[in-house]
């Protein structure tokens, strides 16, 4: 899967997979660096998912044309 | 004509008939609490009614220690007192000594029958509970649009793990409440929410009511994401509470719950950062000692040149490094500045240490710089973007090249390739 497309969820999962990988196997240096390359790639992922400002807050309005969400600011 | 009297005199007479009239002393009343206001002075004041009649009422403050529970409009009471009037306005009230709530008996008995059902069916059982989802994407919320409880949860989110909060706004007291809060947890299970929280603020059982009901507790065991209660004080236990998930004393821990918090997850990245750093020290540590040895026995100029190649690698690997390692210095930092705080020393130590192995394997990076080996005679030949290339099938007639000496560089076209 591309790491764009991950979740968070799925990011940090995967990147620990990669830890345990480094950590156990007995690696050549390529593979030990394509680890690493993807390792860079998926924690920046992460902390872009962990800084994203546009969280949505919205209300769930039933109408006769079926739901609406619209944006909900507290007073 | 005879004696004329004031309007106060009248309605003095009023009054010393009424407060001598036994009819209207010392009385027991069932009625229901509305226009429930509550004075500075201490005084509440309110209407007693039924069906077909009302009363003003009111109640003084020495009175209010004698009753065990907060009066609220729609309670229903047995008010003890007598009639007075009030001499300045001519109305009359009955003035409450003490009371008590009536109907509560029959709420308990409903709550108890209801909650002996549900658990003798399973469903309060620890198996069903689910657990809830790691990092979700939407949290849905039932409750009031008003009020306390989606004011607190979008509060407390702010410095969780970033989530949209969909609201489904609910009728959590009176009529039709049950029926709302279900359709609330219906519509948001429809919209794919990962987990919901369902919440109201404190209250009387009757306020609290809807939340006993059996069609909330049917929805909530139907429901396919996992729900999280918030629901009365943390003393007040619903029958919700007990077919939920998760129960949560408060609207904000019910937040707290749902979502991790911001900064534990970014030390958990950090922690995962400096063990990859680590393990490929590690490895990179041993590769160069394979290769010094290679260099020494085996045929030196192949050695040369897989030194050359990794060596680019390495190179470009020691910035990236760089940044890692700042990362790690500020982790470092931002730990010693909470000394205070119960951080353990291994923790640290394995950070400060981490540190100086980094910085000793930079210096190690530096001694095999690429440019050593140029020194000695040999060039480096690389794409237009700067990637060597170490192998004839990396090249195509006509492909734009360069050639790094020790001094320099040209920019060259491949004019024909050979493989063997």
């Amino acid at each position: 899967m591309e790491i764009e497309e991950m979740t968070f969820e799925e990011s940090l999962k995967t990147l620990e997979q990669l830890v345990s990988e480094l950590e156990n196997g007995n690696l050549d240096l390529d593979k030990a660096l394509e680890i690493y390359e993807r390792a860079i790639i998926l924690r920046d992922r992460c902390r872009k998912i962990l800084d994203e400002s546009d969280r949505k807050v919205r209300m769930m309005i039933e109408t006769s044309e079926g739901v609406k969400k619209e944006d909900f600011v507290i007073e | 004509m005879a004696d004329t009297i004031s309007v106060t005199q009248l309605n003095q007479r009023v009054r010393s008939i009424l407060s001598e009239s036994p009819a209207v002393k010392d009385v027991w009343v069932v009625g229901e609490l509305s226009n429930l206001k509550k004075y500075p002075s201490g005084h509440y004041y309110f209407t007693l009614k039924d069906n077909t009649s009302e009363i003003k009422g009111v109640m003084f403050k020495p009175s209010r220690s004698r009753i065990d529970f907060e009066p609220q409009d729609n309670m229903k009471v047995t008010a003890f007192g007598r009639v007075d009037i009030y001499v300045e306005r001519g109305s009359y009230q009955f003035v409450v000594e003490t009371m008590q709530r009536s109907g509560v008996g029959d709420l308990y008995l409903a709550y108890e029958a209801l909650k002996n059902k549900l658990e003798a069916e399973g469903l309060f059982d620890p198996s069903r509970k689910r657990p809830l989802p790691p990092y979700p994407k939407v949290i849905g919320v039932v409750t009031s649009p008003k009020g306390a409880v989606i004011h607190d949860i979008i509060t407390t989110t702010r410095r969780l793990f970033p989530a949209d909060i969909l609201l489904y706004p609910a009728l959590v007291q009176g009529e039709g409440a049950a029926g709302s809060i279900v359709k609330g947890i219906e519509a948001l299970n429809r919209e794919g929410v990962d987990v919901i929280i369902v919440g109201r603020g404190g209250g009387s059982i009757e306020d609290l009511w809807a939340f006993n009901e059996e069609v909330v507790a049917r929805a909530i065991a139907a429901s396919k994401a996992p729900i999280i209660s918030a629901v009365g004080h943390e003393t007040d236990f619903t029958i919700a509470d007990f077919v939920a998930d998760l129960r949560a004393p408060t609207p904000t821990g019910a937040a707290e719950l749902a979502l991790r918090d911001r900064k534990e997850v970014l030390k958990h990245l950090d922690t995962d950062m400096i063990r990859i750093n680590r393990s490929l020290s590690m490895i990179l540590g041993r590769m160069h000692h394979r290769f010094e040895m290679l260099d020494s026995k085996l045929d030196p100029k192949r050695a040369e040149q897989r030194v050359s190649m990794y060596s680019m690698r390495l190179d470009d690997l020691n910035s990236r490094m760089g940044s890692a390692l700042k990362d790690k210095i500020e982790v470092v930092r931002r730990r010693f500045i909470r000394l205070d705080s119960s951080m353990d020393i291994h923790v640290r130590r394995m950070l400060e240490n981490d540190s100086k192995d980094l910085r000793r394997y930079s210096e190690r990076l530096e001694s095999i710089n690429p440019m050593k080996v140029l020194d000695r005679g040999y060039t480096l030949v690389t794409d237009e973007s700067g990637t060597a290339l170490t192998s004839s099938r990396q090249l195509k007639p006509g492909a734009g090249i360069n050639v790094i000496m020790k001094d320099g560089k040209a920019e060259a076209e491949v004019k024909k390739v050979e493989m063997r």
